[in-house]
C-alpha cells in the first residue's frame, strides 16, 4: 500500500510533457511507424534528457507502466533507455549494473525465443545501439570487476553469487545467436552471388526477412568483432568479418557510427598484426569519411562519439606511419602531424624518447581492454590472494598494460632501422666494413639489424587482393628504400616519386568550370540606356549579337 | 599470413569445422584440439588458428588450463617468426586465478620469460646470439621438457634463418650462414643446398637464387588517375 503510494507520488512529480512524450512514443512504437519511433528516439528523448534529466534518472518504468498500459515490450524498450542514460550520463552503481544486464537478456529473448519472429519494428539507429550498448557495459562491467579493492561489502555479496552477469560466454551467445537467427552470413553470401529477391527470402527464413532480425544480424558481427578486439583475440575479430565487405557502399555504413566502429575495430587489429600499410589504409579511408560529413552532421547527438573516434584514429594513424612510412595520403598525414606533430617527431627520430611517445598515443588510443574473466569473488580466501599478489607486484596487471608491451616489444625491434635508413639514403653501393664502421657498430651485429630492417619493409597486405576475407593477402614491400647485401656490399636501390600533376590539373580544372559557371550565370550588364546627346559606342556591346541570351554568346566562343 | 596461413593445407577437415564455427567454444572439445597441437608438434606441421582456438578456451574456461599446452603452442609459433604469431598467442594469455588445481607447480611463469626472450632474439635475427641462449645451461629445462618433444624444432628455426638470408642477401659466406645456423662448415654447405642454393667453387660462398625480396631495382612511381577523381570535372563537362 504504501509503495503504491510512493508510485503514485512519484508519476505525480512527472512533468506532463514528459507524459505526453512517452505516450506518443508508446504509440509510435506500438504502430511500428518508423518515423515517428525516429523521432521520439534522436531528438524527443535527448530534448527530455537536457531539460528535466541532466543530472537525475528518467522515471523508473514501473512509475510510468500506466501510461503505457504495461506494454511489456515498450517497457523493455524503456529501460534499455533508461539505462543506456545512467551509464553516459550519472553513476551506474550496481544494481543498474546487474539490472541493465537482467534487461537487455530480456530483450533478446524476446527477440530470440518468442514463436517465430517478433513483428516489432525499429530504426536502424537505435538497433546498432542496442547492440553498442550492450557491449559497451559489458566492457564497463568487466573493468568494474576487476577493480576488486574498492569494493563494499555490498557490492562483494552480489558479486559472489552474480557470477554469471555479464559473463563472457553470455555476451557471445547473444551476438552468436542473432548471427545465426538471422541467417546474416547466408545472406550477405547469396546477394553476393546476385541472388533474387524469392530465391534470398528461401535461403535467409522467416526471421531473415525481417529487417528487424536482418540489421541485428548485421550488427552483431561488427558486435563481435569488437569484443575479440577487447579480448586481445585480433585474428578471429578479423575473421568473424569474413563475409563483410569494407567498402563504403555495405549496409553497416547507413549507420555512421556502426561505420566509423568498424573500421576503428579492424585497422587496430591490423596494427596488432603488424599489417602496418594495411592499418593505414584502413583508417585513411574512414578518416576521410568523416571529414567529408563533418559539414553534415555536427548537430548529431553522436557526433562528440565519432569526433573522439575520429582523435583516436589520428593517433593510430601516426604509429602506423612512423612504423612504416608512406605516402598514401597527404591531407589525413597533415591533420595528424597537426594534432600529435610532437609525439611524430619522437617517434621517427628513433631517440631514447620514442617509446614512451609510442606508448603515451597507444594507451590514449586503444580500446578498453578486458579480461575476459572474473576476479574469484566467489572463493575469498583466493580473492583475498589476488589481492595480496596484486599489492606484492605493484598493482594488477592491466589488461592494456600487456598489449602495450607487446606492441612496444615490435617498436623496440626495429627501432634503429632509422639510423640505419638515413645512412642508406646517401649510398647506392657500399662496403659492410665500411657502413658499420660509419655507424660505429660491430659488423656483424649491424647485418643482423639489416635483416630486421628487410623484414621490417615487408608485410602482408590486402592491397591487390581485396576480395577475400580480411585476413587474407599478400606479401608486399612497404618502404621506398630497397637494398641487397652480396657478400660484403650493400647495393641500395631507392623507389622516387615521380612529380605529382594531377592534383593540380585536377584543382584548377574545377576552378576554373567554377569561375566559367559564375561568368555564365551573371547577368550581362544592361547597355546603358542611349540618352539623347551621349550616343555610346562600346565595341563588346557591339558585338554580341541582337537579342542573342547571354548562353548562346558564350557557346558560341566555346566552340 | 596468405591463405595457407590462415588455413593451412594440413589441416583435417574436422578440425577445420571446429575453428570455422560456433562449436570452438565449447569446452569439450578441448581434447580434440590439443591432439591436433601434438599431432603438429610430431609431424611438423603448424596450425596457428587451430591453437589459438585452444588459448581461447583456456581465456574462457580458466579451469581447462595446461600449461604444458600453453608451452608446446608458444613454441610452434616461435618458429613461425616474423608471423607475429608468437605475440598473437601471449596476447591471450590472461593472469591465472591462484585457486587453480593443478597436480604440479605451475611451469609457465618460468618458461615465459624463457621464451619471451627467445623471441625477442628470433624477431630481432640475432641468429648466433639465440643459439648460444637456446642451448645455454639456463634453458636445459626448455629443452628436455619441452622442445625435445617437437620434431625438427632445431631445422624449424634455421628456417627463420633462411627466410631472413634469402631475402636479405643475394650472396653469403658460409662461415656467416654457419653462425646463423648453428651448423659447421659442412653441414651448413649441405643445408644449403638442400635449400636449393648454389654455392661456389671452393664452398665458401653461397648464390641465393633471385626472389622478388632480394631483387632491387630503382623505380620512378608515377602518379596514378583514379576515375573518382575526375567525376567532379566529367559530370560538368556533360552537364555544360
Amino acid at each position: 500500500m504504501q509503495q503504491q503510494m510512493a508510485q503514485q507520488a512519484q508519476f505525480a512529480q512527472i512533468p506532463d510533457p514528459v507524459k505526453n512524450f512517452i505516450v506518443h512514443f508508446h504509440k509510435a512504437v506500438k504502430e511500428n511507424n518508423l518515423a515517428e519511433i525516429s523521432a521520439a528516439y534522436e531528438s524527443g528523448w535527448n530534448r527530455f534528457t537536457e531539460k528535466f534529466y541532466a543530472k537525475t534518472e528518467w522515471p523508473e518504468a514501473e512509475i510510468i507502466a500506466p501510461l503505457v498500459n504495461d506494454d511489456n515490450i515498450f517497457l523493455i524498450l524503456y529501460r534499455e533507455l533508461y539505462y543506456r542514460h545512467v551509464y553516459s550520463r550519472l553513476q551506474p552503481n550496481i544494481d543498474d549494473r546487474f539490472h541493465s544486464y537482467e534487461n537487455s537478456c530480456e530483450l533478446f529473448n524476446y527477440l530470440l525465443n518468442s514463436e517465430g519472429p517478433v513483428t516489432l519494428q525499429l530504426p536502424e539507429q537505435w538497433l546498432w545501439d542496442i547492440i553498442d550498448e550492450f557491449i559497451y557495459q559489458y566492457q564497463v562491467f568487466c573493468t568494474w570487476r576487476s577493480k576488486i579493492k574498492s569494493k563494499n561489502d555490498d557490492e562483494l555479496a552480489l558479486l559472489e553469487e552474480g557470477g554469471g552477469v555479464w559473463s563472457s560466454y553470455s555476451v557471445l551467445n547473444v551476438l552468436y545467436s542473432l548471427i545465426q537467427k538471422s541467417k546474416i552470413n547466408e545472406y550477405i553470401e547469396a546477394t553476393k552471388a546476385g541472388k533474387s529477391a524469392e530465391e534470398l527470402a528461401e535461403v535467409v527464413g522467416p526471421y531473415g526477412q525481417q529487417p528487424l532480425y536482418r540489421m541485428l544480424g548485421y550488427f552483431s558481427i561488427i558486435g563481435l568483432l569488437r569484443v575479440h578486439v577487447l579480448l586481445g583475440d585480433f585474428t578471429l575479430a578479423l575473421k568473424v568479418m569474413d563475409n563483410v565487405e569494407l567498402n563504403q557502399k555495405s549496409p553497416f555504413t547507413r549507420v555512421t557510427a556502426c561505420h566509423v566502429a568498424t573500421y576503428y575495430y579492424v585497422g587496430f587489429c591490423y596494427m596488432m598484426l603488424r599489417r602496418y600499410p594495411d592499418a593505414i589504409r584502413t583508417f585513411v579511408a574512414i578518416l576521410n569519411f568523416i571529414m567529408r560529413m563533418r559539414q553534415y552532421h555536427t548537430r548529431s547527438y553522436q557526433y562528440d562519439q565519432i569526433s573522439k573516434t575520429a582523435d583516436r584514429m589520428y593517433a593510430l594513424f601516426a604509429i602506423c606511419n612512423a612504423l612504416s612510412p608512406s605516402r598514401l595520403d597527404d591531407n589525413i598525414a597533415n591533420v595528424s602531424k597537426e594534432r600529435y606533430g610532437e609525439q611524430i617527431g619522437k617517434m621517427t627520430r628513433g631517440s631514447k624518447e620514442a617509446l614512451p611517445a609510442f606508448e603515451e598515443l597507444f594507451l590514449y588510443a586503444c580500446p578498453k581492454f578486458i579480461n575476459a574473466n572474473s576476479p574469484p569473488y566467489d572463493d575469498p580466501p583466493a580473492l583475498a590472494q589476488v589481492l595480496a599478489d596484486a599489492e606484492a607486484a605493484g598493482g594488477s596487471v592491466d589488461p592494456a598494460r600487456r598489449q602495450l608491451n607487446l606492441f612496444l616489444a615490435d617498436v623496440v625491434a626495429q627501432q634503429s632501422t632509422p639510423t640505419l635508413r638515413s645512412f642508406l639514403k646517401l649510398y647506392t653501393s657500399l662496403g659492410t666494413a665500411k657502413l658499420a664502421n660509419f655507424l660505429d657498430v660491430d659488423e656483424e651485429e649491424m647485418i643482423q639489424e639489416m635483416m630486421v630492417m628487410k623484414q621490417c619493409s615487408r608485410s602482408v597486405s590486402r592491397v591487390g587482393t581485396e576480395t577475400g576475407g580480411l585476413l587474407d593477402g599478400t606479401m608486399i614491400s612497404t618502404s621506398d628504400l630497397n637494398f641487397v647485401i652480396g657478400d660484403n656490399m650493400v647495393h641500395i636501390a631507392e623507389q622516387t616519386v615521380g612529380r605529382r600533376f594531377a592534383g593540380w590539373f585536377i584543382k584548377n580544372t574545377e576552378r576554373t568550370q567554377r569561375i566559367f559557371d559564375d561568368l555564365k550565370n551573371t547577368p550581362l550588364p544592361a547597355p546603358p540606356a542611349a540618352k539623347a546627346g551621349q550616343p555610346v559606342v562600346s565595341e563588346p556591346v557591339a558585338q554580341r549579337p541582337a537579342g542573342g541570351k547571354p548562353k548562346v554568346a558564350w557557346a558560341a566562343a566555346k566552340a | 599470413m596468405t591463405s595457407t596461413w590462415d588455413c593451412p593445407t594440413t589441416r583435417p577437415e574436422h578440425i577445420d569445422t571446429l575453428v570455422q564455427g560456433v562449436d570452438r567454444y565449447n569446452p569439450s572439445n578441448i581434447g580434440i584440439l590439443e591432439d591436433y597441437l601434438y599431432q603438429q608438434t610430431r609431424n611438423q606441421e603448424y596450425d596457428c588458428l587451430a591453437n589459438l582456438a585452444i588459448l581461447k578456451l583456456y581465456q574462457f574456461n580458466p579451469d581447462l588450463y595446461n600449461p604444458d599446452v600453453v608451452i608446446n603452442i608458444l613454441i610452434k609459433a616461435l618458429t613461425a617468426s616474423p608471423l607475429p604469431d608468437f605475440n598473437l598467442c601471449i596476447a591471450l594469455l590472461e593472469d591465472r586465478s591462484p585457486n587453480l588445481q593443478l597436480d604440479e607447480p605451475d611451469p609457465l611463469p618460468t618458461i615465459l620469460p624463457l621464451l619471451q626472450s627467445l623471441h625477442d632474439l628470433l624477431y630481432r635475427c640475432r641468429f648466433p646470439k639465440f643459439w648460444e641462449v637456446y642451448r645455454s645451461d639456463d634453458l636445459k629445462v626448455l629443452r628436455e621438457n619441452y622442445t625435445v618433444e617437437y620434431v625438427g624444432f632445431d631445422d624449424a628455426v634455421r628456417n627463420v634463418a633462411i627466410r631472413a638470408v634469402k631475402s636479405t642477401f643475394t650472396r653469403i659466406g658460409i662461415e656467416r650462414l654457419a653462425s646463423y645456423l648453428a651448423l659447421d662448415n659442412a653441414s651448413t654447405v649441405a643445408f644449403a643446398q638442400k635449400t636449393g642454393w648454389s654455392l661456389n667453387e671452393d664452398n665458401t660462398v653461397a648464390n641465393i637464387p633471385p626472389n622478388p625480396d632480394n631483387q632491387i631495382e630503382a623505380t620512378v612511381v608515377q602518379e596514378n588517375i583514379k576515375l573518382p577523381q575526375l567525376t567532379k570535372i566529367i559530370a560538368h563537362a556533360a552537364k555544360a
